[in-house]
């Protein structure tokens, strides 16, 4: 509550004329939301273009920000959209053959089960890249986000049903892409 | 494999890639981004219509220069008029310059009649001179007549005074003079004709 309550006095302040405030929701939104944007693109690390983005939109827009969601929620559906756009534009993750992704499955026999070594972390995120922008920005904000449901679908603008559809095929299709990897793990 | 695992092995890649890059805005940075972005945005296409203004303008000077647009009607119809009035002009003013040389020369002529005519008028003195020598002379032949003819002396002596009185001036007035003398002298040489009446008929 007393986050919501900062978040608008920043939002006031910001309208009227204070760019110390813009300049405090940077500050505290630019660690979050360049992770989210890092998580949708498929850990590409390097996210100072979107993150660019969507702090000058909401820049841009700040002062039509009507306060019907948090600040943080807002940000983060600016996120979510400047990352379709920019996967759109830059053809950057296209969807990637499963096949394609096994020889690059090498397992440590001798590993402990619960040690997952670097080669399994990239067979996750091609996993996760291969997937298709819906069923990943699904996963991405409830298991990485860790984002409530009543949340993503405020952000997605999709109901609960269709976030279940949603999660439970992309759980399929994880399942699919790791399936070696996860009768090693388990 | 079940959500919990998925979830646990997603949180887990998530962790090993580490957190993202990305720098550190502020608001003047966002506000100097914008205002580059919106020069990227509209300074090509702007710059491309300021090319295509330009290039439009320069075919357009091109070919007006190449074209010899005609006159138009209207201005064509006003030089001729002009071109009219001018003739016009020009030609009053060589019918006004004919009809001055035409009055002078008929004023020359004119003049030249008038001297002519006025050549041809006698002279009134030289007229008066003649008439007035006439006189003289008609009364001395009648004085003549009435002294050597008729033998009355004392009026041809009478008509004699009257020429001298007359015409003091005249030669007959002389002539008069002359046979004045002769009658009042005494007649020595008649054989001498001076004043013969025959005579100064001839000399007339």
């Amino acid at each position: 509550m007393a986050k919501v309550s900062e978040e608008k006095i920043l939002v006031e302040r910001f309208g009227r004329g204070d760019d110390s405030a813009f300049d405090r929701i940077v500050a505290r939104y630019a660690a979050e939301v360049a992770a989210l944007a890092n998580r949708l693109l498929g850990w590409p690390q390097d996210v100072d273009d979107i993150v660019q983005d969507v702090f000058m939109a909401a820049f841009t827009g700040l002062r039509k920000f009507r306060g019907d969601c948090r600040l943080r929620t807002w940000l983060f559906t600016i996120t979510i959209n400047k990352c379709r756009r920019h996967r759109r534009h830059l053809g950057r993750l296209r969807s990637v053959p499963i096949d394609e992704m096994a020889p690059n499955l090498c397992l440590n026999e001798h590993a402990e089960m619960v040690a997952i070594d670097t080669e399994t972390f990239a067979q996750v995120r091609r996993a996760v890249r291969a997937m298709p922008a819906r069923y990943r920005e699904v996963v991405v904000l409830r298991y990485l986000q860790g984002l409530e449901t009543a949340e993503i679908c405020r952000l997605l603008r999709i109901n609960t049903n269709t976030l279940n559809v949603r999660l439970n095929r992309a759980r399929k299709r994880l399942k699919d892409a790791l399936g070696e990897l996860t009768e090693v793990t388990s | 494999m079940n959500e919990e695992q998925i979830k646990e092995l997603l949180q887990s890649t998530d962790q090993a890639a580490g957190l993202p890059v990305f720098a550190r805005l502020s608001a003047n940075d966002v506000r100097r981004r914008i205002r580059r972005r919106r020069l990227l945005w509209t300074g090509p296409p702007l710059a491309v219509a300021a090319l295509v203004v330009l290039g439009l303008a320069l075919w357009n000077l091109r070919l007006q220069a190449h074209r010899v647009t005609p006159p138009p009607k209207q201005d064509k119809l006003a030089s001729l008029e002009t071109q009219v009035k001018q003739l016009q002009a020009q030609t009053q003013a060589t019918l006004e310059l004919v009809r001055d040389v035409l009055a002078r020369e008929r004023q020359t002529q004119r003049l030249d009649a008038l001297e002519a005519e006025l050549a041809s008028i006698p002279d009134p003195v030289e007229e008066l001179q003649k008439q007035t020598d006439r006189t003289a002379f008609t009364l001395v032949y009648q004085a003549d007549r009435l002294y050597r003819e008729l033998n009355q002396t004392e009026s041809a002596v009478e008509a004699y005074q009257r020429v001298i009185q007359l015409f003091p001036r005249n030669r007959w007035a002389d002539v008069a003079r002359a046979r004045l003398v002769e009658i009042r002298k005494p007649r020595i040489n008649k054989s001498k004709t001076e004043g013969d009446p025959k005579c100064v008929s001839q000399s007339v």
